[in-house]
């Protein structure tokens, strides 16, 4: 790279003329930008860049990756699915009417860790095929209303679960807390129940700025069809940290959502009890239900995509670097003068 | 015979007359176009100067006959604008009585050139930026927007399309500002008119129909008006039409007898004139009318007729009366609508968006289709019950369908760059006008004029031109004639290197030093001749005296010039039907043979040095008879006698007719001489041979009674010149044939003295730019309206045509056409010559492409004549003249009109479909200028009418150099990146949405929040892309001239091609992938160790800043050169994202909107992941992109990658020193004799006769007061020198 020094060659003369001298001169002031002499530099992609562009990555990312990979692999998951399990057999042909029947719906799951799982142990229910992001689901819902309670009428957005049939406005109202996820899990070991901790699970900004704590629910899941949990009346919807979780929309049809906190640490080979009531119905769109243990490290959840992809792009990186380097040592390239010009060898005006 | 037309026409007395002149009218119209025989036919008795430059304007029988005149090959002069329909009827005027003028209502002399008033600009604004499709399709996605069936805010497509607007109706609003304040300025120009018996003074706008005003010397006419008085004798005035149709040259106007007296405000005050004339109108140079005054009817013509625009020259002041104003002004009515160009490169634009369309349909309908499939009741979570919207109802998966193609289109509007037509704009206006006009090179400063892009539409077009058009005269050439060496008696003098010789030694690495002329030389207008050994006198101890004394005499009385002025050496001046003849006598009296005064019988010669050094004497020699120039003949002679009594006949002529006539013997000086002349030849100088013969008294004697016998059968020609014109014709072939046999006896036995050298002065630094112009892969065309030997001789001076090429020469000056031509068959002279050219066509073509696959052939140059090109141009031939002509490298046009040069251009333009050029100074290039993609006006000399038509004015053909392969190089580069990288970074874009679509149901669901997207054009990739189209260099100036080959990638426009986007295209797919996947998958897990979880609009702001950080990084990858601009406008872009994030999702604002994003960016950046994402992302997105940029560079590179490479240690500065610098020392001498001993010499046929006199032609009409006009240009371009009749000189 080289910096670019403008001459004075036109320059230096045009700027020196006496101002009389111009007074009726046509001739252009020279300055750097109309002249086109700015000072640049002159990026070149040669060989040797190509090669230390590529080095430089890849002495950056593995090292990143490697980190990043026994991050995610610290890390203990334990994943449970459960929607068919958990459908009596005589039920299994129609899960649909099962879940919609008034049957009993607990189920009871068994769950062994397989390493040590250090506290604070995140529970996590995953819904797959469910379409958050779907358009009229996403819009469904009223911000206002949700913040204070002033705005309690403020369902436009909110078609269709807006109102009740006597036009009471519904609170929180639309499709998305209306078809708030309702399992419920509680965890036992060695018949000790292991608590559930429900506070904190949602983000900081939503609990304190987008749930109002003077709003309270109101003809909420009155109508003829239940979508899913019912809330308490008498708690704030910034309490109500399921609601909160539930409403921040997941991005993919395939989520996870934060269903509580275990407290305590569990050591390899417990064996934990899982009494789960399940009443959420995924079955008419055949959705999977999966409830999930994971601990955290420094990076989160387990996820070994990030190292892989920074390990692959670092070594695909030094792989070029090396061909490159080899296809350098065995078939220099410079130029020097005219007779590199393509033009001389393969110009064709047809092309 | 205009004039009579049109008396005719007002008068209707003569039924018959009429008749009969329309039918020949006709006739020469048709003969126009066969260039050679027509003009003669058009002559007509003397005419005055003004109607001698327009021979052809009768509009009036063109437009009443055309029926008769189906095609008409117009060889006119070009008019400027469309001709319009004349109102019916006509105006009746009554001068200096406003009251009465009153009820016709008139319109005022205020004009108004401004596209909008103060009340249109808004609606009338917003109607034009309509008009374009890019526009007009964002209002229908904003308007959609506002309906349920959009996932977007309205504002996502409002707030960028308002921006576009806004800055395009502040463009507009200051251009039409501009504009008002130009009228304001014309309006407000001063005028005395008439009032009271006293003149006062009014702006021009106050101005009305019928007042009676004064102008005075230099003053410009503020409305068309009626010359009434003036203060020269015998009413004349002199007028520079220079606004008109950028001539210098004065014209006469001559006010009507009865008026003269109307000069003083007392007599004015009397004049009550009665004015009935047509309707305003738009031709130049017709008018008819009368005026009635005092009871008489006097027809008016043009002659007294001054049109606005044009000013008064030599005459102190006039007196007229307004007869139109305002936009009535046939000026006015003129009023150019350049016809607007866009480049080759915007259409192809045009294509891309085409194809953008395309894929957003595409897009849409899989969307589309897929939602129609999706929707379904078992998705409950839905509320899809019974009575749900048609959008999403279940039962209808059509409907569905289609709307949802609505709502995907309004999503994905962001495929089409709403922003890329006006900065495209803004790129291309700075360019032109910041760049272009403002580039030193290309201001030249003797005349004080920079470079001037007139539109700024262009620019990228110059940077893919293909074949230049080029005008000889005032282009190649400065029309300036130098004598510049000679040859005598074997002998060569003269020590001047021509520019082509300078050129061929530059190319072979020698210095030519021309720092040390020698202080005595002289050199004055006609004369560039350094030799000590002739000069004062010198001559006479040179090995020949007497030939040389002989040679100076011939070139001092064998001639037709005129002295005018002073008789002293100094102050005298020449006036010459032809500069070359001026030349010659100038350098005559330079050697001390000054010629300072004619009668009709005699030369008088000052000859100094004769006897003694210093010693001055006058000849005077009696001129007996004069056989002038003339193109079949080809010399001139005159037989003169000394004062002692010896009889002599000069003669100069070409090297071909005068070695015919030469006495046996003299072979040595035979040979010598042909040697000099064909070295002059090639040197690009215009050669003449002179011979002598001394003649005895009884010899002369009987030749001179058959001269006398020839002469007199003319003379009865001139009484037959009232028939019928036609009969005539044929007779004045027959008579010239006479007449020239004749001549033939007394030419002949001539002895050689030796010839001359002309120096057709070319521009500055022509050979050198067509030589860089031509390695950059650019044909050249000269088309002139020049003879054949000229247009060859400057062909071969600036490099056009050199002894190596090939020469095809289709000509119709052959014995055959000239014998069917005597014939004067008109029917069947079209049939033979077209015969004739299409065997030569034929054979041409097959000599051509025999060439084509041998090794190592010879470069073809086409050399053709107007009267062939005419038949070569007929549909049927038009394809073998265009196969053939696109094999050559350089084709000569020569005798061409203006018509034809346009015909020509537009030939190549849409048959070979090349991207043309045309360059040109004078009216007869306008056709050829507008017809090009890309038209040149030299500005800077006499005339703006070329100007005016042009979409570049450059000074100087040098400056092609810098406008071509500089400017124009540059700036296709950085559009070509400008449009590719819009494309990119919004395919991109959008594509992330699209992926997005298939995971949310096809439901249309917007992945970024509104603001992203609409600012995402606007805002945070807006300022970056207009510096790369402003700053983005791959090679610096002078290495663009230095490797001219690297302009050939713009002619095969490697950087736009479909494979480009599609390689674009391939990338963006890739990155949008890279973009959606990698931070979608990787985010579906906790991701801190609060073990909380994201949702929609996490993943999306992730995303979107991804994306605005890789396309601003991309930009700066595909730079050649960053800027600090470039660093401030990249950083400043990212930061802006941030910093508009960190503020608008840090706050509530109260008015409605979903809080989507509210602190979603604090969430995120609380992460690891954001930041990992944020290193990872963008590198794995340009690591395709790397990855194919290092290889193609490495493995295939462009040509300028090369020259980069080449210069890549190199500060710029140094590069342009050594450019300087180039070639070794040698002595002047040394230089000059190698450079000379450089040129071709064997091979060579050339011998550089040339002989530019207009006049030739007409030498026999006017001996007898008959004047042919030539060609329209050219009497046009000379008009000044034939303002006197030469029938005066020989009486």
């Amino acid at each position: 790279m080289s910096s670019n020094t403008p001459t004075s060659s036109s320059g230096g003369a045009g700027s020196a003329d006496s101002s009389a001298a111009r007074r009726n001169s046509k001739r252009p002031k020279y300055s750097r930008f109309t002249q086109q002499e700015l000072p640049a530099c002159k990026p070149i992609l040669t060989p040797r860049w190509v090669i230390s562009a590529f080095m430089l990555v890849s002495i950056v990312f593995i090292p990143i990756g490697v980190a990043s990979l026994f991050a995610s692999r610290d890390v203990v998951e334990i994943v449970d699915r459960y929607e068919t399990e958990c459908v009596p057999t005589r039920f299994r042909d129609d899960k649909v009417q099962y879940i919609q029947s008034a049957e009993d719906k607990s189920c009871n799951r068994t769950i062994t860790v397989p390493k040590r799982m250090k506290r604070p142990i995140y529970v996590y229910y995953q819904l797959d095929n469910f379409y958050q992001n779907h358009r009229r689901y996403v819009k469904s819902r009223s911000d206002k209303q949700l913040r204070s309670n002033e705005s309690a009428d403020d369902v436009s957005t909110c078609d269709p679960e807006d109102r009740t049939p006597g036009q009471n406005p519904i609170v929180p109202c639309g499709l998305i807390a209306w078809s708030l996820f309702n399992d419920t899990y509680s965890f036992s070991r060695n018949n000790q129940s292991l608590a559930v901790n429900k506070k904190g699970i949602s983000w900081k900004s939503d609990r304190e700025h987008k749930f109002g704590k003077d709003v309270f629910p109101k003809n909420f899941q009155n109508g003829t069809l239940r979508g899913g949990a019912s809330l308490n009346e008498n708690v704030s919807l910034s309490e109500q940290e399921d609601l909160i979780v539930w409403m921040r929309t997941a991005a993919l049809p395939t989520f996870r959502k934060l269903y509580g906190k275990i407290e305590v640490d569990l050591e390899a080979n417990d064996v934990i009890d899982v009494a789960l009531n399940n009443y959420y119905n995924t079955y008419s769109f055949d959705g999977k239900k999966k409830l999930v243990l994971s601990t955290t490290s420094w990076l989160g959840g387990k996820n070994d995509f990030m190292g892989i992809a920074y390990l692959t792009v670092g070594g695909l990186c030094f792989f070029l670097a090396m061909a490159f380097t080899i296809v350098y040592l065995i078939k220099p390239r410079y130029f020097s003068n005219y007779k590199d010009l393509t033009y001389l060898t393969v110009y064709d005006l047809n092309e | 015979m205009f004039r009579r037309i049109l008396a005719t026409k007002n008068s209707r007395q003569n039924g018959v007359v009429s008749t009969t002149i329309v039918r020949i009218r006709s006739e020469d119209i048709r003969f126009n176009g066969l260039v050679l025989s027509s003009d003669r036919a058009s002559s007509a008795k003397k005419m005055s100067g003004w109607e001698r430059l327009r021979p052809s304007t009768a509009r009036l029988g063109r437009d009443s006959y055309s029926s008769m005149t189906e095609r008409i090959p117009s060889s006119r002069t070009v008019r400027l604008g469309r001709v319009q329909p004349q109102a019916p009827g006509h105006r009746t005027i009554y001068c200096n009585d406003r009251d009465a003028n009153l009820p016709v209502k008139f319109k005022g002399n205020s004009i108004s050139t401004t596209k909008y008033s103060f009340f249109t600009f808004l609606p009338k604004g917003l109607f034009e930026q309509f008009r374009r499709v890019a526009n007009l399709y964002f209002l229908t996605i904003s308007i959609l927007s506002t309906t349920p069936i959009s996932p977007v805010s309205p504002i996502t497509n409002v707030l960028p399309l308002s921006l576009v607007l806004i800055v395009s109706l502040v463009k507009e609003a200051f251009e039409d500002w501009k504009r008002f304040q130009n009228d304001m300025a014309i309006n407000n120009n001063p005028v005395e008119v008439l009032h009271d018996q006293k003149w006062e003074t009014i702006p021009w706008k106050k101005l009305q129909v019928g007042d009676v005003v004064r102008i005075k010397q230099d003053g410009f006419f503020p409305a068309d008006l009626l010359f009434l008085a003036s203060t020269n004798p015998d009413g004349v005035c002199y007028i520079e039409t220079a606004n008109l149709d950028g001539e210098t040259n004065l014209k006469i106007r001559k006010a009507l007898e009865k008026t003269w007296d109307y000069l003083t405000p007392e007599k004015a005050s009397e004049f009550k004139g009665e004015v009935q004339c047509e309707q305003p109108n738009n031709s130049l140079y017709t008018f008819a009318g009368n005026l009635i005054i005092q009871k008489q009817t006097l027809p008016l013509t043009p002659n007294q007729v001054l049109l606005r625009g044009c000013s008064l020259r030599n005459t102190e002041y006039i007196v007229g009366a307004v007869l139109f104003s305002g936009h009535e002004t046939k000026v006015m009515m003129n009023a150019m609508n350049v016809p607007s160009k866009r480049s080759t490169l915007e259409r192809k634009l045009d294509k891309l968006i085409l194809t953008l369309f395309g894929t957003l349909f595409v897009m849409c309908l899989i969307g589309a289709i897929g939602s129609g499939v999706f929707i379904d009741r078992k998705y409950f979570y839905l509320g899809l019950f019974e009575d749900v919207e048609n959008q999403f109802n279940p039962d209808k998966p059509f409907v569905v369908a289609i709307l949802t193609m609505f709502t995907l289109i309004t999503l994905y509007s962001t495929i089409i760059p709403i922003s890329l037509y006006v900065s495209i704009e803004m790129i291309k206006f700075i360019q032109s006008t910041q760049f272009i006009n403002k580039d030193l090179h290309m201001y030249h400063v003797e005349t004080n004029t920079p470079a001037l892009a007139r539109t700024s539409n262009l620019n990228e077009e110059l940077g893919q031109v293909e074949y230049i058009f080029s005008d000889k005269t005032g282009t190649l050439t400065r029309n300036l004639m130098e004598f510049f060496k000679c040859s005598i008696g074997g002998e060569v003098y003269g020590t001047g290197v021509t520019e082509i010789e300078r050129g061929v030694a530059q190319r072979r690495g020698i210095k030519i030093d021309e720092g040390q002329e020698s202080t005595n030389v002289v050199h004055e207008k006609g004369f560039n001749f350094d030799d000590a050994r002739l000069m004062r006198g010198a001559w006479r101890n040179e090995p020949n005296p007497d030939l040389c004394k002989e040679f100076f005499r011939c070139l001092a009385i064998c001639h037709t010039v005129l002295p005018e002025g002073d008789e002293s050496a100094e102050r005298v001046t020449y006036q010459a039907a032809s500069p070359d003849e001026a030349a010659l006598v100038t350098a005559a009296k330079n050697f001390g043979f000054f010629f300072y005064r004619r009668t009709p019988t005699t030369i008088y010669v000052r000859e100094s040095h004769l006897e003694k050094m210093g010693k001055v004497q006058d000849v005077s020699y009696e001129i007996l008879n004069v056989l002038e120039f003339n193109s079949t003949r080809k010399r001139q002679s005159v037989v003169c006698r000394y004062p002692d009594g010896r009889l002599v006949l000069y003669c100069k002529g070409a090297d071909t007719v005068i070695y015919e006539r030469l006495a046996v013997g003299q072979d040595d000086i035979k040979k010598v001489s042909r040697e000099h002349l064909e070295q002059f030849g090639s040197s690009g100088l215009r050669t003449l041979c002179l011979a002598y013969r001394d003649l005895s008294s009884d010899m002369y004697e009987s030749w001179n009674e058959k001269f006398i016998q020839a002469k007199s059968s003319l003379r009865d020609r001139e009484k037959k010149l009232d028939e019928v014109l036609i009969k005539m014709r044929m007779k004045w072939l027959k008579t010239d044939c006479g007449f020239m046999q004749v001549a033939e006896l007394i030419e002949a036995e001539l002895i050689l003295i030796g010839c001359t050298a002309i120096e057709d002065k070319l521009q500055e630094g022509v050979p050198a730019c067509i030589e860089t112009l031509s390695r950059a892969g650019i044909k050249i065309w000269m088309l002139t309206g020049d003879k054949m030997e000229t247009a060859i001789n400057i062909a071969y001076a600036c490099n056009l045509i050199n002894n190596d090429m090939k020469q095809f020469i289709i000509n119709s000056e052959t014995d055959a056409i000239r014998e069917v031509e005597s014939r004067g068959d008109q029917v069947e002279i079209a049939r033979f010559i077209k015969e004739e050219v299409k065997k030569e066509l034929k054979k041409c073509l097959e000599e051509a492409q025999h060439f084509l696959h041998t090794v190592a052939a010879p470069k073809l140059a086409l050399v053709i004549d107007g009267k062939c090109l005419m038949y070569a141009l007929d549909p049927s031939l038009r394809v073998m003249l265009l196969n053939l002509s696109l094999n050559c490298c350089s084709v000569v046009c020569c005798r061409v009109s203006p018509l034809q040069k346009a015909q020509v251009t537009s030939m190549v333009k849409k048959g070979a479909k090349k991207i043309t050029l045309s360059i040109g100074d004078g009216a007869n290039d306008v056709s050829m200028i507008q017809a090009a993609h890309v038209g040149i006006g030299i500005s800077g000399q006499e005339g703006m009418q070329a100007v005016m038509a042009s979409d570049f004015a450059i000074a100087q053909f040098r400056f092609l150099t810098d406008l071509l392969l500089v400017h124009g190089r540059w700036s296709y580069l950085r559009l070509c990146k400008v449009i590719t990288y819009f494309f990119y970074k919004n395919l991109t874009f959008t594509l992330t949405q699209f992926w997005f679509t298939f995971q949310t149901g096809f439901s249309g669901q917007r992945f970024y929040d509104d603001w992203f997207q609409s600012l995402y054009n606007v805002i945070f990739t807006a300022l970056p892309v207009i510096m790369v189209g402003l700053f983005d260099k791959d090679v610096s100036a002078s290495l663009s001239k230095k490797y001219p080959e690297i302009y050939r990638e713009g002619i095969r426009n490697v950087f736009f091609k479909w494979r480009v986007v599609a390689i674009w295209a391939f990338f963006s797919v890739y990155q949008s992938l890279i973009f959606y996947f990698f931070v979608s998958d990787s985010s579906s897990n906790a991701q801190n160790s609060s073990g909380k979880m994201f949702g929609l609009w996490d993943v999306s702001t992730m995303a979107f800043t991804c994306v605005v950080v890789t396309v601003n990084l991309r930009l700066l990858l595909m730079c050649n050169s960053i800027t600090r601009w470039h660093y401030i406008s990249v950083g400043g872009s990212i930061l802006a994202w941030f910093i508009f994030i960190f503020i608008y999702s840090g706050i509530m604002t109260p008015y409605d909107r979903q809080e989507n994003v509210f602190f979603v960016i604090y969430v995120l950046m609380s992460t690891f992941y954001f930041y990992l994402t944020l290193a990872l992302v963008p590198i794995v997105a340009l690591l395709g992109d790397f990855i194919y940029q290092g290889v193609q560079r490495w493995f295939f590179p462009y040509d300028y990658q090369i020259v980069q490479e080449i210069h890549m240690h190199e500060p710029e500065g140094r590069t342009r020193t050594e450019l300087l610098e180039i070639g070794n020392q040698l002595t002047p001498d040394e230089a000059r004799s190698y450079a000379i001993a450089q040129l071709p010499r064997e091979l060579s046929k050339h011998t550089g006769f040339a002989f530019d006199s207009p006049g030739y032609e007409s030498f026999f009409a006017a001996q007898l007061g008959v004047f042919a006009p030539q060609k329209a240009w050219d009497v046009a371009r000379r008009a000044s020198m034939k303002s006197r009749p030469k029938i005066g000189q020989r009486k």
